[in-house]
């Protein structure tokens, strides 16, 4: 019970939540801040389990171990931030911190999942409230971004439940960290087939090429706060799991997905960004974006040893914070009711370097971030992952890595240049209104992603920790 | 202790500027580059001094800065450079422009006293970026496309070294079972001859599109011309720089043995650059493009110093980015004045500025003088250290590059006659004010005294060169 008590304060403060907006419906906002505080003594305790004996509960099921505490700490980062950023904003209804906590829940039910039942638990938990989400704001974009998750998302749930089942009757276990022992004596016929299905059924969720096309609608589509969730959180959640799955139940097939999994992730981290290029939508633009660094993430899976996965489990941080930097300014120039009917646009950032010199500078953040510039956390995590290719001596995936990175470069810049146009001042940067919730956002993503840039000694040695135990285990 | 004060002056200066008022901002950046100059003064009267830390220890990366003989002065050209570029900037640009500039001094001398892959790379790709939000945020017309292609085709180059260095490393461990990032001790690698050109290749061409060398410079044109003068002034003065002292800091000690082998090829490559860089300058109707291809022909031959692995001409190319430096840059900013007060920067419609402008005539033909090489002045003393190794190795490429120098007289004195003498065609312009020839004065006689007494420098650099190429020597590499 003590190791689950991260995921049952989540669990209790979504229905204390509830009981809130029932029983006392006059105190607006009630229900954020009891979920808020609920996510934040969630890290809190996830925190001081830090080094804790790894061991599995729950009938084998679920690992406690470092792994799963540094993928609680991220995903209740992207929660927290999410509601930081829909702050105040009513026409969510009040529902919705309850639905983005129980979205965060499947993902840190993921973290620790080792066998196939909780994790298909995580990913429809992680997604249901995501489709409910998607369509909080009543517009006819909102529903078609809903319609369109739901649809593709029911549709990949049914791949993962048909490979889990094809597993399953291969090596009649659900248990999949005790594949390794049984795949001598296991149906091949079932088991490379299930494997299959289940990446699949993952990397819809990870938005790999060629599975990627629900994402910029989607994206575009959702009320910011939720894609932020979505950019970060889901990302975070397929992430890991698809490394748990692969290096725990699987090493012995590397040899088999680690070179296809890397030609995939090589032509996502180059279809990503040379797709990102012509938009001008800023919500878009990081959709394509996010399928490039989803890329990135599965060329750490990919390399099949350890440095691959400390640099995957790197790469996730700086990119959520480069993502909730850009996401908040998203957030800031959409300003109040009203103000997200229409995307932000390139245009939109006009003028924004001499008005607005502070916002300007997050929005430059981030985006050197995305494009893995030094002294920011995009470019260790860049460094981290070419290190890993080379030493597992897959040259290509290095220059596959920098033929992504050098393709992506253009659509990072624009909207740098965009900010410094002289030609007048766009509407929304003049009345751009700061608030205190979003300062908070922007102080923290700014800070993290500069300073894991500079020094990431700290991170390094906690992935390498939550990394190294998981990778004694998978030999 | 140093080396904080060498690269914390110009970052707080940065973020203090970034608080002062506009019109407040020059003063301020000048008052902070001043004391950066005073700091590289207080680093000449000592050993050279060092900072070695632990930075990312998983990773054997380590904070570790040297001003040894061949950063030594490029550290001083960069301090001065940025104070005489704040000086001579308009007092309009603003607040963030003095703040990029002294980001820009931070990064670069964090970049030429690097003595860690890692930190050196760091660097490396860090002084791309105030240059792309100056020329962004602070140039002509055509500025935003020249910030864009600027960063692409660096980052093209420097991405790639990025593998170079990763693998540097990878190799490394595979034979000694640590992890470092220290060029000192990355040197005798046993590099695959599979993999060895493929290295050498990432790493020369970063460094040849930084320079920039023929035919890697798509970007100069219109970086140079686009950016404010004070910005060009840095570019060619200094940044450029910081593509042949890769081949000096990173190239010689790491991959001697490939530089050696690939000699003949890569001094080919660079006669030819020196040759189109002087050819371009001589029909170029635009003056700042003569100085950007000039500028060009230099580096040019700077490398061809390098690549000549002779001590005379490893010297003599050490002496010439200092010395290049100062004067390239000056004239920059000379021509930045002309450009100010005629409003074009065509020298065909320009004719007789010395009539009205004497102060101005004469400052500029100063630095065409020292440009093209006249005996006395610095450009001399850095081509005859180059032409001296390049006869001691291969008397053609000393005949090639004594060719260019006759051009490079040509070139420059085709530009002072078009533009300064003649009968005057152009209402009279003003001549230079007392603040412009504030900091030309000094910086006239700083070129005047490394002119007549090149062993400034020299007397400094040798003994750290030597040890620089050190393996080169092992291998016969350095005659």
């Amino acid at each position: 019970m003590r190791y689950l008590l991260p995921e049952i304060i989540v669990a209790g403060g979504a229905l204390l939540g509830l009981l809130a907006i029932v029983g006392v419906p006059k105190v607006r906002g009630l229900a954020s801040w009891i979920l808020l505080v609920a996510l934040l003594a969630a890290g809190i305790d996830a925190a001081t389990m830090w080094n804790v004996t790894p061991s599995l509960i729950v009938y084998n099921s679920m690992a406690i171990d470092k792994y799963g505490i540094a993928v609680t700490e991220l995903v209740l980062l992207a929660g927290i931030s999410t509601l930081l950023l829909a702050w105040n904003a009513e026409y969510f209804g009040e529902e919705f911190p309850v639905l983005v906590a129980l979205s965060v829940l499947g993902m840190m039910g993921l973290g620790g999942a080792t066998s196939l039942i909780p994790v298909f638990l995580g990913i429809e938990l992680l997604s249901l409230p995501l489709y409910i989400l998607a369509a909080s704001r009543h517009t006819a974009e909102g529903g078609e971004a809903a319609l369109k998750y739901l649809l593709l998302g029911a549709f990949s749930s049914g791949i993962l439940l048909f490979g889990m089942a094809l597993l399953y009757g291969a090596t009649s276990t659900l248990i999949f960290v005790a594949y390794p022992g049984i795949a001598s004596h296991a149906q091949v016929w079932l088991l490379w087939p299930g494997l299959a299905l289940v990446v699949v059924g993952i990397t819809f969720k990870l938005a790999i090429v060629p599975f990627h096309m629900w994402v910029p609608d989607v994206y575009e589509g959702s009320p910011t706060p939720v894609t932020n969730l979505m950019a970060f959180g889901t990302k975070v959640g397929a992430a890991i799991i698809l490394l748990r799955i692969l290096a725990f139940g699987f090493y012995g097939q590397a040899s088999a997905w680690g070179l296809l999994l890397g030609y995939l992730a090589v032509l996502t981290m180059i279809v990503g960004n040379l797709l990102a290029l012509p938009q001008t939508n800023l919500k878009r633009l990081l959709g394509y974006s996010g399928i490039g660094h989803a890329g990135f993430l599965l060329i750490g899976i990919a390399t099949h040893n350890i440095q691959g996965a400390q640099a995957m489990m790197f790469y996730l941080l700086p990119y959520g914070l480069a993502a909730i930097a850009v996401f908040a300014v998203i957030r800031l120039l959409e300003g109040g009711p009203g103000g997200e009917d229409r995307g932000v646009t390139l245009t939109d950032l006009k003028g924004m370097a001499y008005q607005r010199p502070w916002l300007a500078m997050v929005l430059t953040v981030g985006m050197l971030s995305f494009a893995g510039i030094p002294l920011t956390g995009g470019f260790v995590g860049k460094f981290f992952l070419v290190q890993a290719a080379l030493f597992a001596n897959r040259p290509g995936f290095a220059v596959g890595i920098v033929v992504g990175t050098l393709v992506g470069l253009a659509a990072y810049l624009r909207p740098l240049q965009a900010m410094f146009q002289r030609d007048g001042v766009s509407e929304r940067v003049r009345t751009m209104r700061w608030s205190a919730a979003g300062v908070v956002v922007v102080v923290v993503a700014v800070v993290g992603t500069i300073g894991i840039g500079v020094y990431p000694q700290p991170l390094v040695h906690i992935v390498s920790q939550s990394a190294n135990f998981y990778w004694l285990k998978g030999g | 202790m140093l080396w904080i004060g060498l690269l914390g002056i110009p970052l707080v200066g940065a973020l203090v500027v970034l608080l002062l008022s506009d019109r407040a901002a020059k003063l301020g950046a000048a008052v902070v580059a001043a004391l950066e100059v005073a700091a590289f003064a207080a680093l000449l009267g000592g050993v050279a001094p060092t900072l070695n830390l632990a930075w990312i220890p998983a990773w054997g990366v380590r904070l570790h800065f040297t001003a040894d003989g061949l950063a030594l002065f490029l550290l001083g050209l960069t301090a001065v450079m940025t104070l005489v570029a704040i000086c001579a900037s308009n007092v309009q640009y603003g607040r963030a422009y003095f703040g990029w500039i002294l980001f820009m001094e931070f990064a670069s001398m964090g970049l030429f006293g690097a003595v860690d892959l890692f930190l050196f790379y760091i660097f490396w790709e860090v002084v791309l970026i105030p240059i792309f939000f100056l020329l962004t945020g602070w140039s002509g017309a055509k500025g935003r496309a020249a910030g864009l292609k600027w960063l692409i085709m660096n980052l093209f180059g420097s991405l790639f070294m990025l593998i170079g260095v990763v693998a540097v490393a990878v190799i490394h461990n595979q034979t000694t079972g640590s992890l470092s990032f220290e060029i000192s001790q990355l040197t005798n690698l046993p590099v695959s001859s599979l993999a060895a050109p493929w290295l050498f290749g990432v790493f020369a061409l970063a460094f040849a599109i930084k320079a920039p060398l023929w035919p890697f410079h798509g970007w100069m044109p219109d970086a140079y011309g686009e950016a404010p003068a004070p910005v060009t002034a840095l570019l060619a003065g200094v940044l450029s720089k910081a593509g042949v002292f890769g081949f000096l800091r990173v190239l010689l000690p790491i991959l001697g043995a490939e530089l050696h082998a690939y000699q003949t090829g890569l001094m080919i490559w660079v006669a030819v650059s020196l040759v189109y860089g002087a050819l371009m300058a001589l029909r170029q109707t635009d003056m700042k493009m003569v100085s950007a291809y000039a500028s060009l022909s230099h580096l040019s031959m700077i490398a061809l110093g390098i690549f000549s692995l002779t001590a005379a001409g490893i010297l003599g190319a050490t002496f010439l980015m200092v010395a290049h430096g100062l004067m390239v840059g000056s004239l920059f900013l000379i021509l930045g004045v002309v450009e100010e007060r005629t409003g074009s920067r065509e020298f065909t419609g320009l004719m007789g500025l010395n009539q009205g402008a004497p102060r101005l005539a004469t400052y500029f033909l100063f630095f065409a003088l020292a440009t093209l090489g006249l005996p006395g002045l610095p450009g001399f003393a850095g081509e005859y250290m180059i032409m001296q190794g390049l006869v001691v190795h291969e008397v053609g490429f000393a005949v090639v590059a004594g060719i260019v120098l006759i051009v490079a007289a040509w070139y420059m004195l085709r530009l002072f006659q078009g533009i300064m003498q003649g009968r005057p065609d152009h209402p009279a312009v003003v001549d230079m004010n007392a603040g412009q020839v504030a900091w030309l004065v000094p910086l006239a006689i700083l070129v005047a005294v490394i002119g007549v007494w090149p062993a400034g420098i020299t007397g400094h650099a040798v003994p750290s060169l030597y040890h620089a190429v050190h393996f080169a020597v092992a291998q016969g590499g350095i005659r």
